[in-house]
């Protein structure tokens, strides 16, 4: 969408109860809970939108979100959450993964068997590679299988940006200096460039999560991250999704979701298996009922 | 983008006969399947009304439901509705969630849905006017209550309406509160209701 409308130089006034409203139906439609503390952030932000849009009031921006037209709720939600990806983003889920999720998947697994990761959407990598990273700083048991990570996405030119493996400073912001001295090297313009052979180790591929075609040639992943991107579909486009994910999975397989993600808001498919460090979902090992 | 055609003509009919076969299959894995292939087939609305009756594995039902709202016309929202009635209150959820995936489809069947001799299905369709236009689903919501006599059916238009409700809504909430004065969580959730849609209006 065209976001320099303009609209209005003033800001529209936004009332309480207008507030109230507003979040009840981001809640119910993505997930994401704002409370009172957060008034100011949630004033600016919409007041933005308003403007963006061309709407005189908050009532007519509230029916253009609410009916989803030119795609509204996305550049809302993009608003309200960090669209920058970085390396160890959301890392408790990672230290989930070496410190619960990995030993459960491994204990039917003989040694030297595999493990397939997959990372969907990837967008430019860091996810992918922070797994990698991750698995190679924090899992005693990772040189005693084969561990399979495949990175995902439906936007061809993330793609060879994460196959390239090139990032700023910020994107590393999270990692320490050892481990960037030891997986990256520096290249012409202040960037760094990831190890190659932490590159060839990561199949990208593109793929769209709610084409069932598509995602057909995805199977017998032991642990799915797609994070963030189930709050932009609609609510056919997140059963679809959930279904899609389910086939891709192992029986007993689990799948992370974004923090202000809900499997349980979506589909039954799933269960929920809360870990001290991250609440993850799995698909069961056999149908009940 | 060249045009990728079917292979030597073949219909969807054809396409989706082994797949309508398998949802017979005894193997829950075969019917799932093949309710998954069927999502968005117009052709196969029959075969998954038949199968989803008879299906008793809670996530193929759910493919099931998926693929009738993949196709999400009036012949697939025929065959969810009567769900909605259904004493399996896990049944009556996933109808309810399947119905509100297709807030277009729906609205033709909400004005008969509404008017159901049964309060719970009453009660169940005013969740669906949530998803719906604004102004429509403010008209049925209203036209509800002003002829119904069920508090719960009443609180739950309203507290649709403190989402979607445009101010047309203020006049028939104001005689709801009058009308169930004696009904303590009525006047209440009526003001809430009237607060917000007022405070859209200023």
């Amino acid at each position: 969408m065209d976001d320099s409308k303009g609209g209005s130089s003033h800001a529209a006034h936004i009332s309480p109860e207008q507030v109230q409203r507003f979040c009840e139906f981001i809640y119910r439609r993505t997930g994401m809970l704002f409370t009172e503390s957060k008034r100011y952030f949630i004033d600016r932000r919409l007041e933005d939108r308003i403007a963006a849009t061309g709407s005189s009031s908050f009532q007519e921006y509230f029916s253009l979100l609410r009916t989803d037209a030119d795609h509204e709720i996305e550049h809302l939600i993009n608003s309200f959450t960090v669209n920058e990806t970085y390396f160890y983003r959301e890392d408790h889920q990672f230290r989930c993964m070496t410190a619960s999720l990995l030993d459960a998947i491994v204990h039917q697994k003989e040694p030297g068997g595999t493990v397939r990761i997959w990372s969907i959407p990837c967008s430019t990598g860091e996810e992918p590679y922070s797994i990698a990273l991750w698995l190679m700083e924090n899992w005693p048991q990772v040189d005693n299988y084969n561990i399979e990570i495949v990175g995902s996405d439906i936007d061809t030119r993330a793609l060879n940006a994460a196959s390239e493996g090139v990032y700023g400073d910020r994107a590393l912001m999270r990692l320490s200096r050892d481990v960037v001295s030891r997986y990256f090297r520096p290249i012409a313009g202040g960037y760094h460039q990831i190890d190659e052979g932490l590159r060839n180790s990561i199949e990208f591929t593109r793929a769209n999560l709610i084409d069932p075609q598509d995602m057909r040639q995805y199977r017998d992943f032991d642990l799915i991250f797609c994070r963030n991107v189930l709050i932009y579909f609609d609510d056919a486009s997140r059963r679809l999704a959930a279904e899609n994910l389910y086939d891709c999975l192992q029986p007993g397989g689990y799948i992370c979701l974004g923090h202000s993600e809900s499997m349980s808001r979506i589909s039954p498919l799933f269960r929920v298996s809360r870990f001290p460090d991250a609440i993850v979902y799995q698909r069961p090992e056999a149908d009940h009922g | 983008m060249p045009l990728i055609r079917g292979s030597k003509g073949t219909t969807s009919g054809e396409i989706s006969a082994p797949h309508r076969a398998a949802l017979d299959s005894p193997d829950a894995e075969s019917r799932w399947t093949a309710a998954r292939a069927l999502a968005g087939q117009a052709d196969a609305v029959p075969a998954l009304a038949a199968a989803l009756d008879r299906e008793p594995t809670p996530r193929v039902r759910e493919a099931m439901m998926t693929a009738l709202i993949r196709i999400g016309n009036a012949a697939s929202i025929e065959v969810i509705l009567p769900y909605l009635r259904s004493e399996d209150a896990g049944l009556r959820a996933a109808a309810i969630e399947a119905l509100q995936a297709l807030p277009d489809a729906i609205a033709p069947f909400m004005a008969p849905l509404l008017s159901d001799d049964d309060s719970d299905v009453r009660l169940l369709a005013t969740e669906l006017a949530r998803n719906m236009e604004a102004s429509e689903a403010t008209r049925l919501l209203c036209e509800l209550i002003e002829r119904e006599h069920h508090p719960n059916v009443c609180a739950a238009a309203i507290d649709v309406l403190t989402e979607v409700g445009t101010p047309e809504a203020l006049p028939t909430l104001e005689k709801c509160a009058v009308r169930f004065a004696a009904t303590p969580f009525l006047p209440f959730a009526i003001s809430v209701a009237m607060s917000r849609i007022s405070g859209a209006e200023s």
